[in-house]
């Protein structure tokens, strides 16, 4: 593997680590999930749509067919569905992420009708530098990363 | 087409870079009339928001006319001036139904930054960097805009682009510091940092009632600009203790309302400066 390849990888790994860091004796902070219980956890979005416009199964979610379980109920406060979904048995990481960005794409095209695209865009010399790589892995790895 | 682009840490370049497509169908192309350099765009230049790639155009403070609408946009047409929200918001999800545009959730397409870094993203931001969706922004001569239906504002025919290009973001956010203080008629209100945005700031209390408008900084340009433009009271910490200043001018009670515009890359001396 070429060296930019290595440390756009690690940008993306830094990514997915970022919200379990903790510095020993520095504040105080709840303890984190350990692998398996956190493949476990549902994933969840809100929706500002109805249960029935919502939908058993949205788009998105259909490829992973009977390989998940999804789950919809009222949210709260007239905040619309909340849309869970896990998968059955041990996910590896890369699947999970799969399944954040399903969830989030089928938010989007039940609110708005479309997934927003940001590439491709005007841009100038992309230097090639360590930074820029590692930035280059954590924007490819962001819509599958964070907190869902 | 020319672009203003981060190419490195205290490094802009001028360069040569495509022009902008149409790539969802709620977008707009604009043709860019004036596009400002606001404070904020100093944490990119300085590197305090490590999430720039060399190459991104940067600006997100503009206005602009429409050259290109999108299939699904119903209130923009060709030719329109529009003067554009710093932030990209869908307009139907809960937050932007609260109208807290700049929480979006279907506005930032690299949510997984900001929710490993503080646990929960927000909207995304033009030429603000990955962190915050990794839009291409408006120091260029043409731009896509997306959400274009809720994010642009038509502007009356008789007011200039100098005067409505701050409705982008210094005015707007000048008000909404005011406004979320609570500001109300009677209130003494003093405001720290006297550019764009504390200006706008300042003025916004005044129109808000206040009785009473301080603005502080050590810049005397900016401290005669808020004297002549504003029509509020100029106090330059350099020569004036403020705290003294201010309770002595408020019978001792302090301000009712303190907004504090001056960014994150101020520096107290001594050791509140070491804590900055």
């Amino acid at each position: 593997m070429e060296l930019p390849a290595i440390v756009s990888r690690a940008g993306g790994a830094l990514l997915s680590t970022l919200q379990h860091v903790r510095l020993p004796g520095v504040g105080q902070a709840s303890v984190t999930d350990d692998p398996a219980t956190a493949a476990r956890r549902w994933r969840a979005v809100t929706v500002l749509r109805t249960g029935e416009e919502v939908g058993a199964l949205p788009p998105p979610l259909e490829r992973f067919g009977d390989r998940i379980e999804v789950r919809t109920e009222p949210a709260p406060g007239d905040r619309g569905t909340e849309l869970a979904a896990r998968f059955r048995g041990t996910p590896s990481e890369a699947e999970i992420g799969e399944l954040r960005a399903a969830l989030r794409e089928a938010k989007q095209l039940l609110e708005v009708g479309e997934v927003l695209r940001v590439e491709p865009q005007p841009h100038g010399v992309r230097k090639p530098t360590p930074q820029g790589a590692a930035l280059e892995g954590m924007t490819e790895r962001a819509p599958k990363e964070g907190v869902l | 087409m020319k672009a203003a682009t981060w190419a490195g840490v205290n490094e802009i370049a001028v360069e040569d870079v495509p022009e902008p497509t149409i790539l969802n169908d709620r977008d707009v192309i604009l043709k860019i009339r004036q596009s400002v350099t606001c404070g904020s765009d100093l944490h990119l230049v300085g590197g305090y928001i490590p999430f720039m790639r060399a190459g991104d155009v940067m600006g997100h403070e503009f206005i602009g006319e429409v050259v290109e609408v999108g299939r699904e946009v119903r209130d923009r047409k060709v030719g329109d001036r529009v003067v554009v929200a710093p932030f990209a918001a869908c307009g139907s999800c809960w937050y932007c139904r609260q109208e807290l545009y700049s929480l979006c959730d279907n506005g930032n397409p690299d949510p997984g930054i900001t929710e490993g870094l503080w646990g929960q993203s927000p909207g995304g931001c033009f030429g603000y960097s990955h962190a915050m969706g990794g839009y291409a922004g408006s120091h260029a001569e043409y731009m896509r805009v997306p959400y274009a239906d809720v994010g642009t504002f038509v502007v009356p025919e008789a007011i200039p682009d100098t005067r409505a290009v701050f409705a982008s973001d210094a005015a707007s956010t000048g008000w909404m510091g005011a406004d979320l203080a609570g500001t109300k008629p009677g209130d003494v209100v003093a405001v720290w940092g006297a550019g764009g945005v504390g200006q706008m700031a300042a003025r916004a209390a005044m129109l808000l009632g206040a009785e009473q408008v301080v603005v502080v900084d050590r810049v005397p340009e900016r401290l005669q600009q808020v004297r002549e433009h504003i029509g509020a009271e100029a106090v330059d910490y350099t020569s004036t203790d403020v705290v003294a200043e201010l309770r002595e001018r408020t019978g001792g009670r302090g301000p009712d309302v303190c907004i504090e515009a001056v960014g994150m890359e101020a520096h107290a001396p001594g050791a509140p400066g070491i804590y900055d």
